[in-house]
């Protein structure tokens, strides 16, 4: 058992490690940004909910915020792959 | 149903599948710059790329589109085009110029934020119409591909430095530089200012920095999105896969052209709208 773990351990470790860097960086900047754009669209809902004639003056706020937030993901899927590439 | 879909599935497996298999496959491959016409004049690299040439075909299309939607044979009673056009100009005017911009300084930046805005708008869109310019042949034809020049950072700097110029020129055009630079400084207790000035200046850069990567990584990531699910049939090298991987390329595609580009034009127009706007009239 221990030979079969010590076989696997010998291949590529950094390649697996920068995998591992990348899939973290690209998730949890999506985690982060999922939360966010979900509290976007809710605030929205509750919003034209509440007072409908104010839905064309929100849906650009609303567009707005949803771009910002959207973009955090590219940060951290450019910085992953910065580190992917050049470390 | 079922047998049908056997079928497809027994065909599939049958059809040579080493006809599929284009050795290597990298989708990155597709943002790689060529030098296709050389132009050096001295240290500086004119040379005309693939990027280039889509950005050539974006501003004709975005004259083409001004001119034949808002100027030619303008009627007082509007036909479908002129309709469409007075929309687009709507848009541009009270969803992101009075945004942004204070009424005193509408008239001079007005037509900026509307060329950018129609500008990345039509950039976005032509990247996702398959066009003969990947500079490959294949047996002697062009080979068709999807590629958008904003999808390079050096095209959304280029237009992030403009509307960072623009910021600071205005706002110490309006204000004088003394009073300008003084607003940069926050109302906080002295102690903390050598902490929250170096902050602010930051901030300013970092701006730059987010307004060109925002695009950039957004138009990067809707490419090779689509190109590595595409990809995957010649990576795994079989065709089982076409129908998995076509409706999958196709959503993504369908919300890339139906939201992403026009949102990105939109976005990219409004933030300059709000930074020249925040640097002309400071106290807000």
């Amino acid at each position: 058992m221990i030979d079969i773990v010590l076989a696997e351990a010998t291949g590529d470790v950094t390649d697996a490690g920068k995998a591992i860097g990348l899939a973290l960086g690209v998730g949890l900047g999506a985690t982060g940004a999922g939360i966010g754009i979900g509290l976007i669209f809710s605030s929205m809902i509750q919003s034209v909910a509440r007072q409908p004639e104010l839905r064309g003056e929100l849906t650009g706020i609303q567009w707005l915020g949803f771009a910002l937030t959207e973009a955090v993901v590219f940060y951290g899927l450019l910085g992953s792959i910065l580190a992917f590439v050049l470390v | 149903m079922r047998r049908a879909l056997f079928l497809i599935a027994t065909l599939a497996l049958l059809a040579p599948s080493s006809a599929f298999a284009r050795g290597e496959f990298d989708p990155t491959h597709e943002f790689e710059q060529h030098e296709w016409v050389p132009i050096h004049i001295g240290p500086l690299d004119l040379s005309i790329t693939k990027a280039v040439v889509y950005l050539m075909l974006g501003s004709v299309l975005t004259m083409a589109l001004g001119i034949v939607l808002m100027r030619w044979r303008v009627q007082v009673e509007p036909g479908t085009r002129q309709t469409f056009g007075e929309q687009i100009y709507e848009v541009a005017q009270t969803q992101i110029a009075e945004q942004g911009l204070p009424h005193k300084a509408i008239g001079r930046w007005f037509p900026y934020v509307a060329t950018l805005f129609l500008f990345i708008f039509v950039v976005n869109l032509i990247g996702f119409i398959p066009l003969p310019l990947t500079g490959e042949t294949y047996r002697g034809f062009p080979v068709w591909g999807i590629y958008a020049a904003t999808s390079s950072l050096a095209v959304t700097l280029a237009l992030a430095l403009l509307t960072f110029v623009f910021t600071h020129f205005e706002g110490i055009r309006w204000n004088g530089p003394v009073h300008y630079f003084k607003s940069w400084i926050p109302d906080a207790p002295k102690a903390l200012l050598f902490l929250i000035v170096p902050l602010e200046i930051l901030g300013q850069i970092m701006r730059l920095i987010s307004l060109s990567v925002r695009l950039f990584a957004n138009m990067l990531a809707g490419h090779i999105l689509i190109l590595t699910f595409i990809g995957l049939m010649f990576i795994l090298e079989t065709v089982i896969l076409a129908p998995f991987v076509i409706t999958v390329a196709t959503a993504f595609y369908i919300f890339e052209v139906v939201i992403v580009v026009g949102i990105q034009a939109f976005i990219f127009a409004t933030l300059s709208a709000i930074y020249i706007g925040s640097a002309i009239e400071p106290q807000h």
